[in-house]
């Protein structure tokens, strides 16, 4: 059993009452008190056009788990953005499983029942990369 | 103008063997293609009725012109202590996940289409969430007397 620790902290001063959100979470399995103790590894993609890409394959996972899912944007640009999807086809802009859109240095963590598959478009054709990683409550060998 | 910054740590040593991690992540949120900030939050804490599904936060069509796709952030929290408590969560109709008892998530939300909506449902028995919507589109919904 590993230990995985994700803490977050959100600042703002948009309300006269500064908001403070600090938080830190052990992912565990799904119903569980053990850790997740797999991973698909630390992954990088570099995006050169709009074409949508699955970036997580739920075929490698297990259905129906407590997996979480790790996805930042490493460029700088507050202009170009990724269009994040929970989709079974390669399609991640304005579809009803849009999630959103992840702009330059913007990062998003969340859980992710290994269902159906993650997909990413670039909105340019300008260099940009994904960084991005699943934390697994079960991943599925492929077959030989 | 408002400054939001979001940071995250993820750390493991015994997750890979011999190679540590540690990622560490920061952003300041901005309205959609701009470099200025949100201006608009809405947080809380409240309780899901068991097996109920509820809607968090507006509908695309009551976003400010009925714009979509803008620059809106959600985080969420489980304040349940049971390991084996959990709510389903998803957009329009479609569960993406399953947020445990002590377990969090931040996601952009762009609210791609008029339908589509951040659902919430608990799992096992009913459960308390705590969260926080960053944007700067949203508006308050039509009064049904007026």
């Amino acid at each position: 059993m590993a230990t995985i620790n994700a803490t977050v902290s959100i600042s703002s001063d948009i309300s006269s009452y500064p908001v403070r959100i600090n938080n830190s979470m052990t992912m565990k399995k799904a119903g569980s008190c053990h850790g997740l103790d797999e991973t698909t590894g630390l992954r990088t993609k570099k995006f050169t056009s709009t074409t949508d890409a699955v970036i997580v394959e739920h075929d490698e996972l297990t259905d129906d788990k407590a997996h979480k899912v790790y996805i930042r944007n490493t460029s700088s640009s507050k202009e170009n953005y990724f269009y994040i999807a929970y989709n079974a086809s390669a399609a991640a802009a304005t579809t009803a499983e849009t999630i959103g859109k992840l702009y330059g240095g913007d990062w998003m963590l969340f859980p992710y029942d290994g269902n159906v598959n993650i997909v990413a478009a670039s909105s340019t054709t300008d260099t940009q990369v994904l960084e991005y990683m699943v934390f697994a409550d079960g991943i599925v060998a492929a077959a030989g | 103008m408002a400054t939001t910054t979001a940071t995250l740590r993820l750390s493991s040593s015994d997750l890979q063997p011999g190679n540590t991690l540690s990622i560490n992540a920061t952003s300041t949120l901005m309205k959609a293609g701009l470099t200025t900030g949100l201006t608009q939050v809405e947080s809380g804490v409240i309780s899901l009725a068991l097996e109920t599904e509820s809607r968090l936060g507006p509908l695309g069509t009551e976003i400010s012109g009925g714009v979509h796709d803008i620059a809106s952030w959600l985080y969420l929290c489980n304040k349940a202590t049971d390991d084996t408590y959990y709510i389903d969560w998803g957009i329009h109709e479609t569960n993406i996940g399953k947020l445990y008892a002590g377990d969090w998530m931040f996601i952009p939300w762009s609210a791609s289409d008029d339908v589509a909506a951040i659902e919430l449902e608990a799992q096992v028995a009913a459960q308390t969430i705590e969260y926080a919507f960053f944007n700067s589109n949203f508006i308050l919904a039509a009064d049904a007397g007026a």
